[in-house]
């Protein structure tokens, strides 16, 4: 090769500055968020599996093995065809408990910190292989393209400007679960850029080297025959084996599960890359067998060249040889700066936070951000170390498969965790560990050493011997391993952390969290407690964060709302310092309170996470599932007022005819205890508690400001085994049939003053027979002027008595005027100068001056004695409301086809709320004893008996205060039923 | 759901077959292209499938 060292430098250099340009132009918006947040991107960024091992690796075996090669492309897309029932159920726990990497997520499971160290120290030893494979790659390229002596430091040259890139653009933000656009933006690109180069140089294969897909064919039919004959192809057991591999590495490998689950945009875009990444590998796999056949067509010297760089020999073109240059590159610093991130923060969280807790640093975030840095650049240096001690030594398919058998380690784990809630921890970890050993002795102890694979074949596999050492080490090691796990599980106990944390992993578990009070009552005692391990200022923004993302108030003090919060702030702090410390934070200083009742299920939290989950259920949990939704909308829409509580008197259900009664919106009080409920339902319902009885009829509240009434009625659901305890109440609005049934009583008082009325009559009118009949008499024994005066004045007094208690016989009888009476001419002067005559006669009111000014010879068809009867109320009204020295005005005249007749006072006038009110029956407003509230009532009826109309303005028009009866009676003699309305803005 | 029974299926089977398909493939009868074409038409059903899966739980 003639590339002169400069060149190469200059295009390498160029390539990664090309990366940071792209990272620049997606974190300042120049490249709009809808192309960065595509999920093409996203798909594209997974394509970081396909590292130096598919550009280089993968000519290696499929030199060796030919389509054997596959075997590192199909198992990857196996993994993601399963993407449904394997990749989004991890997805889904790694985003609701923030768990950023696998050592977090067997943490989490297993409940031990410790685990987590074990899975770090494993992905540590199994990625360092895979590093040195991207490093060696750099550096035997070099050394290739430029002859370099000295590839290994120009190699870390290049590990340098990545390891600067991964820091920049993947150590900004604290938490490792934080999306990073420009990151996944970058990787996109980087993967574009190996998927071009490989399809260029695939195109160059068959397009310049051969004559097109039918020379390829007949060479391969003809000369090439004999380049394919020392090709050994796999067995089938070891090409499942392969398969099963790689399989494994789609999610258990640091950088695919980073890609994957802590980056990941939504569960459909992972859906979507179910088919996408497959036809990226498709099209990343296909050019490998052309370059292949190519370089066997060509000639090219493999045992010179190596193998895997068979490329570099198609052509002497230096434009070509630099597209395999950085088609290599793009792989290499894709996949290195994916595993430092990854296995940046799981050494942070698993090694040095548990050796090192964070208590009581002055900056936290800081600090962390410049401890994940330091440890990315560690990351990279060490890999670069491995590849300069150790890789220099080996093919790029031995390293490769080193690295793949061990984190294979983890799949019986990972399986477990996922189908298997009766693994525990001393399983997994006894599982692991001779698994790991086994590995150790067969693959990473030879590359450190000259010393050949150390694995006892146990009875029953001796039929490996002889088999490649690879192939025995993955068989035999995930064979201890696999068999340790399930004998260990199944011989010890399982604690009640782990099982629970096995419910919450499980794919098919429905997660039971129990209801138990925390110490702490609401949002603002949370950053107090939590304080004193974080830190005022870390522990306020962090409570602040976790409110914001639950919507919650600081003040909410409802126990289901504050466990939220804690396992919100637990989830959080486990993005920041992993799941071992996170817990370990909130177990100390958020604790729950203990004593007091048993602990029961959290149904609301159960229901709500059955709810998310619906559309994964199947069968008979899918048909039983439906039927609760149908029952919980029964009760949800009942038209009563219905709310359940648990039996530590937390609010379980509060259905929608409630929430329309009380105003109160279920989902702000559901989880509240009885007693914490706004007024007056705290107090409603405690009563209903204490009661022995189970209903509690007409309970008088002010709703809203007006007074309602409520029948409750509950009913105890007692617990055992299986079934749940508890109490339901119904709330029934009665408002309308108290309202109904005052009313009642009403009409039974006025039916009794109607026979009461009837009884008066004929007591009075005897009396006042023979009082007429003196006064008659009288009459005739005098000629004295005034005892004459006299006397016709006791008969007008002695009949209108008559006439009132006719009158209040009518009124008591419907207040209908008395049948066959016949209506005649009546003068509107003269009945109210005879009213205000008889209104003359009280003593009261005396210094009240009266104005009659109805015009003479106004006359309409009525009852003179009734209109007499409501002109004397009227004017007896404005009397008693008018102060001393007062003026009341009678005043009349047309207006159309009415004849408008007012009162008007000056005295202090009627409130408000009283006059909707003033001509029901007992409505007054005289103090007591005074006034009988009979009076507008019986002014009303007769008004009404007259086809007119009554209201009332207080203050009338123009006055400051006092109060104007208006009367509208029709002129015309066909009464009640005039041609038009009377308009009272006249 | 039921989807996802049948991805598992064509998993499993393709993982327990695939020795006979390579077999196949060293044939030098067989076109070279011809694992390729078998792959796409599993892209293709798993995209199909996806699409169902969108139906199924619409």
């Amino acid at each position: 090769m003639n590339a002169s060292l400069g060149a190469v430098l200059a295009l390498g250099s160029g390539y990664l500055l090309l990366l940071f340009l792209c990272a620049l132009a997606v974190e300042r918006g120049w490249i709009p968020t809808r192309i960065a947040r595509h999920p093409v991107v996203y798909t594209l960024a997974l394509g970081t599996y396909a590292s130096a091992w598919a550009i280089y690796g993968s000519l290696e075996l499929a030199s060796r093995a030919g389509y054997g090669y596959l075997a590192y492309y199909l198992g990857v897309a196996g993994a993601f065809l399963l993407a449904p029932v394997l990749l989004v159920p991890i997805q889904r726990m790694t985003r609701t408990y923030q768990l950023a990497s696998l050592a977090d997520l067997f943490a989490f499971r297993f409940r031990s910190r410790w685990v987590g160290t074990l899975i770090t120290l494993v992905s540590l030893l199994a990625v360092l292989p895979l590093l040195a494979l991207q490093v060696q790659t750099l550096g035997d390229t070099i050394h290739l393209l430029t002859g370099s002596a000295s590839p290994a430091l120009l190699a870390l040259a290049f590990c340098a400007l990545i390891a600067l890139f991964a820091i920049l653009f993947g150590a900004r933000h604290t938490r490792l679960h934080a999306r990073h656009d420009t990151l996944l933006a970058a990787i996109a690109l980087e993967s574009l850029v190996k998927l071009v180069a490989m399809l260029a140089l695939g195109g160059f294969a068959l397009f310049v080297v051969f004559n097109g897909p039918g020379d390829l064919q007949a060479w391969l039919d003809g000369p090439g025959r004999l380049a394919q004959a020392h090709v050994n192809h796999l067995d089938p057991a070891q090409w499942r084996t392969l398969l099963l591999l790689f399989f494994a590495a789609a999610f258990l490998m640091p950088h695919m599960f980073h890609i994957t689950f802590a980056e990941t945009l939504s569960r459909r875009t992972l859906l979507q890359a179910a088919w996408a990444l497959p036809l990226f590998l498709l099209l990343m796999a296909l050019p490998v067998p052309l370059i292949l056949w190519a370089a066997q067509r060509l000639g090219v010297d493999a045992a010179g060249l190596g193998s895997a760089y068979l490329a570099y020999g198609l052509s002497e073109s230096l434009w070509l040889q630099g597209v395999v240059f950085i088609a290599g590159l793009a792989a290499t610093s894709g996949t290195m700066i994916i595993i430092s991130l990854a296995l940046s923060g799981m050494i942070l969280n698993h090694l040095v936070l548990v050796a090192h807790p964070p208590v009581d640093q002055p900056d936290l975030y800081h600090w962390l951000r410049w401890l994940r840095r330091a440890l990315i650049g560690a990351v990279i240096f060490a890999g670069w170390l491995f590849y300069r001690l150790v890789g220099v030594n080996h093919d790029l398919t031995t390293l490769g498969l080193a690295a793949f058998i061990g984190m294979a380690q983890c799949l019986p784990g990972m399986l477990a965790l996922l189908y298997w809630p009766g693994a525990n921890r001393k399983g997994m970890v006894s599982g692991l560990t001779a698994g790991v050993l086994v590995w150790l002795a067969g693959s990473w102890v030879p590359l450190l050493t000259d010393f050949p694979a150390q694995v006892l074949l146990p009875p029953g596999l001796e039929a490996l011997a002889g088999q490649p050492d690879w192939y025995v080490v993955t068989i035999v090691s995930l064979a201890a391993n696999i068999l340790t796990f399930i004998l260990v599980s199944l011989l010890t106990p399982t604690s009640d952390g782990e099982r629970a944390a096995a419910e919450a992993c499980s794919v098919d578990a429905v997660i039971r969290p129990k209801r138990l009070p925390l110490v702490a009552g609401n949002g603002e005692e949370f950053k107090y407690h939590l304080a004193r391990a974080l830190g005022e200022e870390v522990a306020g923004r962090e409570v602040d964060r976790a409110l914001t993302d639950l919507g919650l108030s600081p003040l909410d003090g409802r126990p289901y709302a504050l466990r939220r919060l804690r396992d919100r702030i637990q989830a959080n702090l486990s993005g920041l310092m992993g799941p071992s410390v996170a817990q370990d934070i909130v177990d100390r200083h958020l604790p729950y309170r203990r004593g007091g009742l048993e602990p029961t299920d959290d149904i609301h939290f159960v229901e709500s996470r059955l709810e998310a989950y619906r559309t994964r259920l199947t069968g008979l949990a899918r048909e039983l599932d439906g039927l609760r939704r149908y029952h919980r909308r029964i009760l949800t829409r009942l038209p009563v007022g219905l709310c359940a509580f648990g039996v530590d008197d937390e609010l379980l259900m509060w259905n929608d005819a409630l929430a329309e009664l009380t105003g109160i919106d279920g989902a702000s009080v559901v989880g509240s205890r009885r007693d914490s409920l706004p007024p007056p339902w705290n107090d409603l319902l405690g009563r209903m508690f204490l009661e022995h009885h189970d209903h509690l009829y007409k309970q008088p509240v002010v709703l809203d400001g007006r007074p309602r009434y409520l029948s409750l009625h509950k009913a105890e659901l007692t617990a055992d085994e299986d079934i749940r305890g508890g109490t339901v109440v119904l709330v029934e609005d009665h408002s309308e049939m108290k309202w109904l049934e005052d009313e009642l009583v009403h009409a039974a008082r006025l039916a009794s003053i109607g026979q009461l009325a009837a009884g008066v009559a004929h007591e009075i009118g005897n009396p006042v027979t023979g009082i007429s009949s003196l006064a008659q008499n009288l009459r005739y024994d005098t000629d004295d002027p005034e005892v004459l005066e006299t006397a016709t004045q006791i008969q007008q007094l002695t009949d209108r008595i008559s006439r009132i208690v006719e009158s209040l016989v009518g009124f008591a009888h419907g207040g209908r005027h008395v049948a066959g009476q016949a209506f005649a001419s009546v003068s509107l002067a003269e009945v109210t100068d005879e009213a205000l005559h008889l209104i003359h006669l009280a003593r009261s009111g005396e210094d009240i001056h009266y104005r009659n000014r109805c015009p003479e010879g106004l006359e309409i068809e009525g009852d003179a004695q009734r209109l007499l009867q409501v002109m004397v109320n009227l004017l007896g009204n404005a009397r008693d409301a008018s102060v001393p020295g007062g003026e009341v005005v009678v005043d009349a005249g047309r207006q159309g086809a009415w004849l408008h007749v007012t009162v008007t006072d000056q005295g202090h006038g009627i409130a408000e709320h009283v006059r909707d009110h003033l001509f029901e029956p007992f409505t007054t407003t005289k103090p007591p004893g005074e006034g009988t509230g009979l009076g507008l009532p019986l002014v009303y009826s007769i008004i009404a008996e007259h086809g007119g109309q009554i209201d009332i303005d207080s203050p009338p028009p123009g006055q400051a205060q006092g109060t104007r009866i208006n009367l509208w009676l029709p002129l015309n003699t066909e009464h009640g039923d005039p041609t038009d309305e009377p308009d009272p803005d006249r | 759901m039921y989807v996802y029974r049948i991805m598992l299926f064509l998993v499993f089977g393709g993982y327990l077959l695939s020795p006979l398909l390579m077999s196949g493939w060293a044939s030098p009868e067989i076109a070279w292209y011809r694992p390729f074409v078998v792959w796409g038409v599993l892209i293709a059903l798993t995209l199909w499938l996806e699409q169902k899966r969108k139906l199924d739980e619409r």
